[in-house]
């Protein structure tokens, strides 16, 4: 029973991450993009934590712990890398 | 020793104390060659970032110590919030039916924490979500915005939970 | 026992459900970035916490309990800390937020251009 719960919820965050994805390809911002993003890092998290409730180690839990760490920064760096593109491209280092 | 100095010497501890307490977390064995690892490289961590981990114009310890029983009882009354206006949120989903804003008002908190953790608390609960925070200058996208006027608005959309705040951080 | 945590896990994991449907449709059902992270937080941060608050019923011993109660913990941190610099992103690229038609609204009337942004000067 256990078992077939956290199979279960790991298949629908996977179907969830589908939709999410689309919405990652379509986007027609890259606000969008980034509000996609930040779902789908969440959603991994969340399959992450089942998974290592489901084997039972705890080993793949400090996988998602750090995870979490490292993709926020990465996410960070991803918005300045995007805001500064966008600045210098509307106009040679506008204000900010 | 003067003040600063004193003042100074506690943020270095404080920041050593947080770094070794992460390195426990993450290291969950006691030997004495993992402590003392720990311990060195929290103490050199901490020597150098300590100005950057307190700023040094936060006046005393009050301004960012929490008390621990409130924050609890703050941790629950926030998750309380997520679960409620989430139910709201399905509800503008399903129906469309929705008054998206932005609105700006102050918040009455003072220390930089206090006011850190409000905008992220915000934000946590859906429906609204901080787009700035400038000193007590709050700027919220709201999706069910009833009122144009902004103390009211700020009443709504912080609630109790700046209340709740207020007790655990001054 | 187990039979009670198994059943307290399922109501957080159809909560979940719920939530994560209820965010999907809202990405897909809303035009503009500000309302699209609204709907988003509900599968992003709902959907994920009930699961993470199932998944620690479900923990078989208290090691990984415990990995998973300061999971959450950095969830409720780093989840809003990401929503608002998208919001931050979106706020500074001077995109004025979605109005919706004049028949559904269901706030006051008249304009309050106070409170908006005023137009990027560019």
């Amino acid at each position: 029973m256990t078992n077939l719960l956290l199979e279960g919820m790991q298949w629908v965050l996977v179907a969830f991450s589908v939709p999410t994805l689309v919405r990652l390809l379509l986007g027609p911002t890259a606000a969008d993009r980034l509000v996609a993003l930040n779902i789908l890092s969440g959603l991994a998290l969340g399959f992450l934590v089942l998974r290592g409730v489901q084997e039972g180690r705890a080993l793949y839990l400090d996988v998602a712990l750090v995870y979490d760490i490292f993709g926020f920064l990465g996410f960070l760096a991803i918005a300045r890398f995007l805001k500064d593109r966008m600045t210098d491209e509307s106009q040679g280092g506008e204000e900010e | 020793m003067r003040p600063e100095h004193i003042w100074n010497l506690t943020r270095f501890l404080l920041t050593t104390g947080a770094l070794f307490g992460v390195w426990l977390l993450f290291s969950p064995s006691l030997e004495p060659f993992s402590l003392g690892a720990g311990l060195i490289g929290s103490v050199l961590l901490g020597a150098l970032t300590y100005k950057e981990f307190i700023a040094q114009h936060d006046a005393s310890l009050g301004s960012f110590m929490p008390h621990p029983q409130w924050l609890v009882v703050f941790l629950g009354v926030l998750i309380f919030y997520l679960y409620q206006s989430s139910w709201k949120m399905l509800g503008a989903i399903l129906t469309g039916r929705a008054n998206p804003r932005i609105v700006h008002f102050r918040t009455r908190l003072r220390s930089d924490l206090a006011r850190m953790v409000l905008s992220n608390s915000i934000t946590f609960t859906p429906g609204t979500i901080t787009l700035d925070l400038n000193d007590d200058h709050l700027t919220v996208h709201w999706f069910f915005c009833n009122t144009s006027h902004a103390k009211l608005a700020g009443e709504t959309v912080k609630g109790r939970m700046e209340q709740h705040l207020r007790k655990v951080w001054l | 026992m187990m039979l009670v945590r198994e059943i307290l896990a399922l109501l957080f994991f159809a909560s979940a459900v719920v939530f994560g449907i209820g965010g999907v449709v809202g990405l897909f059902r809303f035009p503009d970035p500000y309302s699209r992270l609204q709907a988003g937080s509900l599968a992003g941060t709902t959907a994920v916490v009930s699961v993470f608050f199932g998944a620690l019923l479900l923990a078989p011993n208290w090691a990984i309990a415990a990995r998973i109660i300061v999971i959450i913990v950095f969830f409720l941190i780093s989840a809003p800390t990401g929503a608002h610099i998208v919001a931050r992103f979106t706020w500074n690229s001077g995109l004025d937020p979605w109005r919706p038609p004049l028949q559904k609204r269901s706030g006051p009337d008249e304009d309050t251009d106070e409170t908006e942004r005023p137009r990027r000067r560019r």
